[in-house]
């Protein structure tokens, strides 16, 4: 079987400049349709009726409930208990990276990113994704 | 022991009872000597003591009827008190060790507070220099998330808008458009510069050695930094590369050594000029060189080239953090290679330098010694 096209992208960010940015990009400049999320709790609330392909979290957000955090609570979504993730940070020291290396995910993707670059890395994680998945 | 002690009591009263008797130099005399003897074999003055009175209670008793007693106990106390006189002098030299030791004692203890206080003052520094390299690593951080956060946004947003996403601009938006998306990109690629040195200096980046061909690896170094050549009317040419020769090397950061390099070459280089690589191979040593025709390094630069925030001159043209030179030698340093340049205006090159690896483990040792001796 071929690779399954990459349309929903669920993106979870609580940065509100970076969210419009990177929805806009993945949006007009992708052609994906984007859910644009600012907190865990959010994502959690959409995650189910939304079904994304892929999800992009970024793994800095407050006030306890984190990308760690959210990842463990969309695994537990039906929807959300196998789609593949890409962790988004701008904390990039070795320290961090390590932790996030156990994590259920696809790539980390470090900010600041090129937004023209960004839909051909993602792209380029999904293709790979779904011929390894099929 | 208890037999010396026998002997020695047998002569000290045979010798008392010589001098209570006939009195005499000679006699006084082995009384010190038996009184050496005594302090030599460890008896106390109290013991000395008894012996003694053992010694009087025989001779008086066997003398008393031929003399006066007053004068025999002149003549043993006499006696006893020429024998007594080596315990006095071993006490005195005793006394004096003593004191010397004391001496002795309170030079030790000023040396000894001297290099505590000392050494409390390196913990004191390197506590100091600790906190100073964790501030360092702090503000490293800071600047990591920090500032990485908002360039996010601005430089997303400058490329969305620079590839149309807003509409079309005028001639002079669009060249502040320019503006403003060059020196995001600048500062985007000074933050991850700082951070990759970080990196590096930690010694928490990972290497994935392997043997490579050099070929490969410097047609596609060279082919990766064409679009930038080609954009500043630069020819970028491959030279000779010595047939078949293989470096064991992490790929990937060989690529970005060879982006570094080129990129400073090509920036150096007037227009139209040519940039060249070429390889070459000396002994088992393996030399890549980036040979420039520009005006060359200039000589009050050429010592901190290869340092952090180094730039000979600031300009917007050849925009860069200081940083490309200083992380080139680290990674080249990490993969075990070295790095270099010779310079002179008109050409300019920057080479650096590996171990070829050869499938015989058996010349591995003679290829120390002419990396050695190369050095």
């Amino acid at each position: 079987m071929g690779s399954r096209p990459l349309k929903r992208i669920l993106l979870v960010e609580d940065d509100p400049d970076i969210q419009m940015v990177t929805s806009m990009t993945l949006g007009s400049f992708g052609g994906y349709t984007v859910q644009a999320c600012s907190s865990a709790l959010q994502a959690i609330e959409c995650a189910a009726a939304f079904a994304p392909d892929l999800i992009l979290l970024d793994m800095m957000m407050p006030g306890g409930k984190d990308g760690m955090y959210t990842l463990k609570a969309l695994r537990e979504i039906p929807q959300t208990a196998s789609t593949p993730v890409i962790l988004l940070t701008a904390k990039v020291q070795p320290s961090d990276v390590v932790r996030y290396k156990d994590l259920d995910s696809l790539a980390l993707i470090r900010k600041p990113f090129e937004p023209t670059a960004l839909v051909d890395t993602i792209q380029g994680i999904w293709t790979r994704y779904s011929a390894q998945a099929h | 022991m208890r037999v010396a002690l026998q002997e020695l009591t047998e002569q000290y009263s045979a010798a008392l009872r010589e001098y209570c008797t006939e009195g005499g130099e000679a006699s006084l005399l082995r009384g010190y000597q038996l009184g050496r003897r005594a302090v030599a074999a460890g008896l106390g003055v109290l013991e000395m003591s008894t012996l003694h009175q053992e010694a009087l209670v025989e001779a008086l008793l066997e003398m008393l009827a031929r003399d006066g007693s007053a004068h025999i106990a002149t003549r043993a106390s006499e006696f006893f008190a020429e024998c007594l006189a080596p315990f006095e002098l071993t006490r005195c030299s005793i006394q004096e060790a003593h004191a010397a030791m004391c001496d002795d004692n309170r030079g030790l203890k000023q040396r000894l507070s001297a290099a505590l206080s000392d050494f409390v003052g390196a913990q004191d520094e390197l506590l100091e220099e600790k906190r100073l390299s964790n501030l360092k690593t702090d503000f490293i951080s800071v600047i990591s998330h920090e500032v990485r956060t908002p360039l996010t946004s601005i430089h997303g947003a400058l490329n969305l808008l620079l590839i149309g996403l807003g509409g079309e601009f005028n001639p002079k938006g669009q060249r502040l458009m320019d503006v403003a998306y060059r020196n995001s990109r600048r500062l985007m690629r000074f933050v991850n510069d700082v951070l990759e040195l970080q990196r590096m200096e930690l010694g928490t980046m990972t290497l994935d050695m392997r043997p490579c061909e050099l070929q490969s690896l410097l047609e596609q170094s060279v082919e990766a930094s064409q679009a930038y050549a080609s954009q500043l009317g630069i020819r970028l040419v491959l030279k000779q590369v010595p047939a078949g020769v293989r470096v064991r090397v992490d790929a990937d950061r060989t690529m970005q050594v060879m982006a570094n390099l080129l990129s400073n070459a090509i920036k150096f280089s007037p227009t139209g000029e040519t940039v060249s690589v070429e390889a070459s191979r000396h002994g088992s040593v393996v030399r890549v060189a980036v040979i420039d025709h520009g005006p060359g390094v200039p000589q009050a630069f050429r010592s901190r080239i290869f340092q952090k925030f180094s730039q000979a001159e600031r300009s917007s043209e050849r925009e860069g953090s200081g940083l490309g030179l200083s992380i080139t030698k680290a990674i080249v340093e990490q993969l075990g290679g070295r790095v270099g340049f010779e310079s002179e205006v008109g050409c300019t090159t920057f080479y650096f330098d590996f171990l070829e690896w050869g499938p015989q483990p058996a010349s591995l040792n003679k290829e120390e010694d002419t990396w050695a001796a190369d050095r």
